[in-house]
């Protein structure tokens, strides 16, 4: 190229990445429409953490789309124009949020359709005053039901978009004999204190003890399987564990798809520091799962199914065609820390009087709420469309309204954030196949508020991933330990249990 | 004024060599060579590819998977090799139509060919071996056989030979033309050898740790030398040794410097125990590796690093290379011809597979009655699925061949069954939704996503009413190249509410997962005893799926099914005459098996058949008093009573199903 050619083209290729860089502008002339607009995901009038991500969204059938977005005080901001995304900047964001604690945002959206700007009703995104924890690790897998080719938990910061892998089982395992890898979970959502299970290839548990990582085989003799679902102890290193043995069968045409069945189950603690693991609950009649510790560490919560085999124990035959009785509901257990004692099983919610199943509690930081799953029968709830969240108000013996959060389709696996005020859940609203994570917000009235969608990035991301988000945990921090540290852990022998 | 006097020292070398020749000798004009190569190889790989090939190309494409979303480059982009994976995915999908394909990838190769030839300087008679690696992965690429099945590639057909033409393109030695001395042009090349092997490994895997060694020859190979620097001794293997050796340490080292770097980013991906491998080709399937299916991708790597000693072969007789050209070309075809997977049945289930899901219910039964020897079971349940379709199950099924034989094997390596197959489309088919898109679902979880689970994904939707589902396979396929139509032309049975019994990828498999029973299993891989078992059990009052559920009840000999299901298909079509086989069933059944308890007074028998059962029997007993074995019997009885139920019951004495 000649000097010449390059004066020619330097001021176009200027004004070219000026316009590129330039801010979207409302438009001037539109017509109004006396509707909200249809935006994905649905953030309308949801309530936010001050300290989340921007809420991008997008318009379906749109050429363009511009969203203003206004708080009660400080400046608007202008954001959209790129096809039919509104991507938020980021540090603008912050900074909105930052002055809109315990207030709102209004959003109106523009849409251009055929040429013709439209102008929508506005919606509000509402801000509360307390923040949420900082991240939440999940793992990342196909909705698929037997293969563990591809897995990872991952772990997202929340007040922005970065994603990164705790663990991949592509670091040691390929092809049809994957690594399962399972069930993660911190102490006091702090990341000094986790664990996660390993399958098949190289089993055992993984767990970071005081930031020191070690590999151990929980299996003993006289427990049903290794360790599977957890609850760390909230100030002892002991972390309470069901053993049981899983079944899954595929429906043939109910689009629940598969009911995943345990067909014994019983809970043991294990002491991180004594390497040692102690019975708490074994009566073969009762399929006992998902210990959960209260926070004050005096409780430990629990589901259980009374199920007696009529033959032989664990007849899977026979459990497969009572899949529908077997049935959880509530139950606690108090714990004495000095002398590592339990005392009698406490009916706390009876689902099997109303005929349904309750699973996964998880008690708030007071106390008073336990939050749970509940489903028609079994454990697994997000295969079960009709599943929900429930709340528990044990003080005041009776459930808090949660239908805000739920949905027409499944629930499962809640949560709350370390000051209560969050509820962390997967749902699979969207689609009824691929799990999603939302947050919802609980209020100090203890009213629970319509959730969002944990914001990405892309907001077309969740309509394209083809994968689930499943088993969300929040955490104060992030998993410093990396993944090839979990690899080379992995690699050698886990330690046996005393 | 220098240049002048080389120039002038240049031209009278030239002659002085001119005149050593013979006068009368014409000198054969060798730049034709390369371009009679690239023909002949053209030609070549257009037979194996698109002559023999078509249909195992298309359904390499089919089992690919690309699509113009930012998430599946990055993706595909998360491990080493990542970019040449999307590349090679996105141009696989042109094998659509197998000619397209073909033709792209044949410029390719030869595109990688001529590159080759400039950028090492082969004589025009030696440049034929260029093309062996480009030959190699033309094998690879029809030597696959029942592997297309179970391949994790949804790049496999063209990630490669772009592999290898990067690996060309980054060792061009572009320092040569610099204005520099031969010293700086030596830091350059090694510098270049660097940034290559640093920059370009997470891009392109392997395939830039080529391009990093072939630099690494080139840089010796500056084409400057003086006369005493170009020495065989002293500029020539000491130099090149000297070279490549620091080089390759100066490689590891940096690769070992950049493995954890990568890791520990947490976003990306690499194993550390084999950080070199990323985009090379292994057949391993859990404890099995085929290393004979790795041959032709070692061939693709090993060989092109003799390139820069080819650019080195000058021979005055054209009889040396011309000779080595014949042999080597032999030796390639005969090759091809080798492994070129040509088993019959292989083919004809690629081919039906496609039929079905297309419903050309036609070419499925031609396909089938085609074959002339044993068929895979799975041809047996794709035939049955388009004799359903058109209600021919039960007077037709036994016209074909069902004597079954598993699929053939690769290299004694792996061993398919229908769940690897097509076990969706055939649960699909046969209204077993769920179990469809366990199987997809389990598919792509081992092999990845592709168009056809996409596909299967989105139609299994549909049928179970979950449109939410539905859409968001739509939308993907909709970003694809040749899909787009497709999920265009779907979308109106999610979102307008267009009737599914209109269409007939859908009438069918709705009508029997509306049939079908609800109850809660597992297939334990066996994906067509689990669906015959099923619909011999299940009692309906609609007439085709109890055609269905008769036709299964036959066809596993199971008396009190089939005899439950003869009282049914009676029941709800009493004025109706039982199809040719189903009377063909009870005649055997009562007369010859002498089943008890059954009366036959209210069937309606055709005088044909009875009098056809009536000949089979006396021939039977004709052949079996004259000594003759089973077989011997069975291979009489078959010109005229081989499309018969009895002559099904009496020769193929064991149901075969998988």
């Amino acid at each position: 190229m000649t000097y010449k050619t390059y004066m020619t083209f330097l001021p176009l290729l200027v004004l070219f990445l000026l316009a590129a860089c330039g801010k979207p502008s409302l438009p001037t002339s539109y017509t109004q429409v006396n509707a909200e607009p249809d935006i994905w995901p649905d953030y309308r009038g949801v309530t936010v953490p001050p300290n989340i991500a921007p809420l991008n969204f997008l318009v379906d059938s749109v050429e363009d789309v511009v969203a203003q977005i206004r708080p009660q005080q400080g400046e608007q901001m202008v954001c959209g124009g790129k096809a039919n995304k509104v991507q938020i900047d980021e540090e603008e964001w912050h900074e909105m949020l930052a002055s809109s604690r315990g207030g709102s945002l209004s959003v109106t959206v523009y849409t251009r359709q055929g040429g013709k700007w439209q102008a929508y009703k506005p919606f509000a995104i509402h801000v509360a005053e307390e923040e949420v924890d900082p991240y939440v690790s999940y793992r990342v897998l196909p909705p698929t039901f037997v293969g563990f080719d591809e897995l990872s938990i991952r772990q997202r910061n929340l007040t922005s978009f970065e994603e990164t892998t705790i663990y991949n089982n592509r670091l040691i395992t390929e092809g049809l004999e994957g690594q399962c890898i399972n069930c993660h979970s911190y102490q006091n959502y702090r990341t000094d204190n986790m664990m996660f299970h390993m399958r098949m290839q190289h089993p055992g548990t993984m767990i970071v003890s005081d930031g020191e990582l070690i590999f151990v085989n929980l299996k003993t003799e006289g427990m049903i399987s290794a360790a599977a679902y957890n609850s760390w102890h909230p100030s002892l290193p002991i972390i309470a564990f069901s053993t049981d043995h899983t079944m899954q069968s595929f429906h043939t045409r109910d689009v629940t798809k598969v009911e995943v069945m345990e067909s014994a189950s019983d809970i043991v603690i294990y002491d991180v520091k004594q390497n040692r693991v102690q019975v708490v609950l074994c009566d073969s009649a009762e399929m006992e799962l998902f210990p959960s510790w209260s926070p004050d560490g005096k409780w430990l919560y629990y589901c259980s199914a009374h199920y007696k085999y009529k033959d032989k124990y664990e007849d899977t035959d026979e459990l497969l065609q009572q899949y529908k009785t077997l049935q959880y509901s509530l139950y606690r257990l108090s714990f004495d820390a000095a002398s590592m004692t339990f005392g009698q099983p406490e009916l706390i919610y009876d689902a099997v009087g109303k005929n349904r199943s309750a699973v996964q509690p998880r008690v708030s930081q007071d106390g008073r709420y336990v939050l749970f799953a509940e489903g028609p029968w079994g454990l697994f709830h997000i295969w079960h469309p009709t599943a929900d969240i429930l709340m528990l108000d044990m003080q005041a013996g009776q459930l808090v309204d949660t239908s805000p959060m739920n949905s027409q389709l499944a629930e499962s696996y809640p949560s709350f954030s370390s000051n209560d005020r969050w509820v962390l859940f997967e749902s699979r609203r969207d689609d009824g196949n691929y799990t999603r994570t939302y947050l919802a917000y609980f209020d100090r009235k203890g009213r629970l508020h319509k959730p969002f969608e944990v914001p990405q990035r892309d907001p077309e991301f969740f309509r394209l991933f083809l994968r689930s988000w499943s088993r969300p945990e929040l955490m104060k921090e992030p998993v410093r330990i990396t993944p090839r540290q979990f690899r080379d852990k992995a690699l050698t022998e886990p330690v046996k249990v005393n | 004024m220098k240049n002048e006097m080389k120039k002038v020292k240049e031209r009278a070398e030239t002659k002085a060599k001119g005149n050593a020749r013979p006068r009368k000798q014409i000198p054969f004009p060798k730049s034709i060579l390369p371009v009679g190569y690239s023909i002949c190889f053209a030609v070549m790989a257009w037979f194996f590819l698109y002559v023999r090939n078509a249909d195992t190309m298309y359904f390499l494409q089919d089992r690919g998977w690309w699509n113009s979303t930012r998430l599946f480059f990055d993706t595909c982009t998360s491990v080493p090799g990542g970019l040449l994976a999307w590349a090679g995915a996105y141009l696989t999908q042109f094998f659509y139509y197998p000619a397209l394909g073909s033709a792209m990838l044949i410029a390719l190769w030869l595109a990688t060919f001529w590159l080759a030839k400039y950028a090492f300087r082969i004589a025009d008679e030696w440049s034929f071996l260029l093309l062996i690696p480009v030959a190699a992965l033309l094998c690879s690429d029809i030597q696959l056989g029942y592997w297309v099945y179970i391949l994790v590639d949804v790049d496999y057909v063209f990630c490669h030979p772009l592999g290898l033409l990067a690996a060309l393109v980054l060792s061009l030695p572009f320092w040569r033309l610099l204005p520099v001395g031969k010293k700086v042009k030596q830091c350059i090349a090694l510098a270049w050898m660097v940034l290559v092997a640093a920059l370009f490994y997470y891009p392109l895997g392997i395939y830039a740790l080529l391009a990093a060694v072939l630099t690494v020859e080139t840089l010796f190979d500056s084409g400057e030398s003086s006369a005493k620097e170009a020495s065989p001794l002293r500029g020539g293997l000491v130099g090149s040794g000297g070279l490549v050796v620091s080089g390759s340490l100066l490689l590891l080292f940096l690769t070992l410097w950049l493995v954890p770097k990568l890791e520990t980013a947490g976003s990306l991906l690499m194993r550390p125990d084999q950080p070199w491998m990323y985009g090379f080709r292994k057949f391993e399937l859990d404890e099995l590796r085929d290393y004979s299916l790795e041959i032709p991708f070692y061939v693709a790597l090993v060989f092109p690093v003799l390139f820069p000693f080819f650019g080195k072969l000058r021979t005055g007789k054209l009889l040396y290379s011309q000779g080595l050209m014949l042999v080597c070309a032999a030796a390639m075809i005969l090759c091809l011809q080798a492994r070129d997977f040509t088993d019959y049945n292989f083919h004809a289930e690629m081919r039906m597979q496609r039929a079905v899901e297309e419903c050309r219910w036609n070419d499925v039964l031609g396909e089938a009655a085609k074959v002339t020897g044993p068929v895979t079971r799975e041809m047996v349940m794709l035939r049955n699925i388009a004799l359903i379709n058109r209600g021919e199950l039960c007077s037709k099924c036994y016209t074909y061949n069902n004597e079954s034989v598993q699929p053939a094997i690769v290299s004694d390596s792996i061993h398919i069954r229908i769940c690897d197959q097509a076990a969706d489309l055939i649960y699909y088919n046969f209204g077993e939704t769920v179990f469809a898109i366990r199987r997809a679902m389990e598919r792509c979880m081992h092999y990845g996503y592709s168009y056809y689970t996409q596909r299967m994904l989105a139609q299994c939707a549909i049928v179970n009413g979950e449109p939410e589902n539905a859409r968001r396979y739509l939308r993907l396929l909709s970003r694809t190249t040749f899909q787009r139509k497709w999920a265009e032309a779907t979308l109106p049975f999610v979102d307008n509410g267009k009737p599914l019994q209109e269409d007939e990828r859908f009438r069918m498999p709705l009508r029997l997962y509306n049939e079908g029973s609800e109850l809660v299993g597992t297939d334990d891989k066996y994906v067509e005893l689990t669906i015959m078992k099923k619909w011999m059990y299940t009692i309906t009052e609609d007439p085709v799926a109890q055609e269905v559920a008769l036709g299964c009840a036959m066809m596993m000999r199971d008396r009190r099914c089939f005899w439950s299901q003869v009282q049914q298909h009676y029941n709800i079509n009493p004025a109706a005459t039982f199809p040719t086989h189903v009377q063909e069933a009870m005649l055997f059944e009562v007369y010859e098996l002498k089943t008890s308890g059954v009366n036959l007074s209210f069937v309606k028998f055709d005088e044909r058949i009875v009098e056809r059962y009536k000949a089979f029997i006396n021939r039977l007993k004709q052949f079996a008093s004259q000594g003759m074995n089973e077989k011997q019997i069975g291979r009489a009885l078959r010109p005229e009573f081989g499309d018969t139920y009895m002559w099904d019951y009496s020769v193929l004495r064991e149901v075969q199903t998988n």
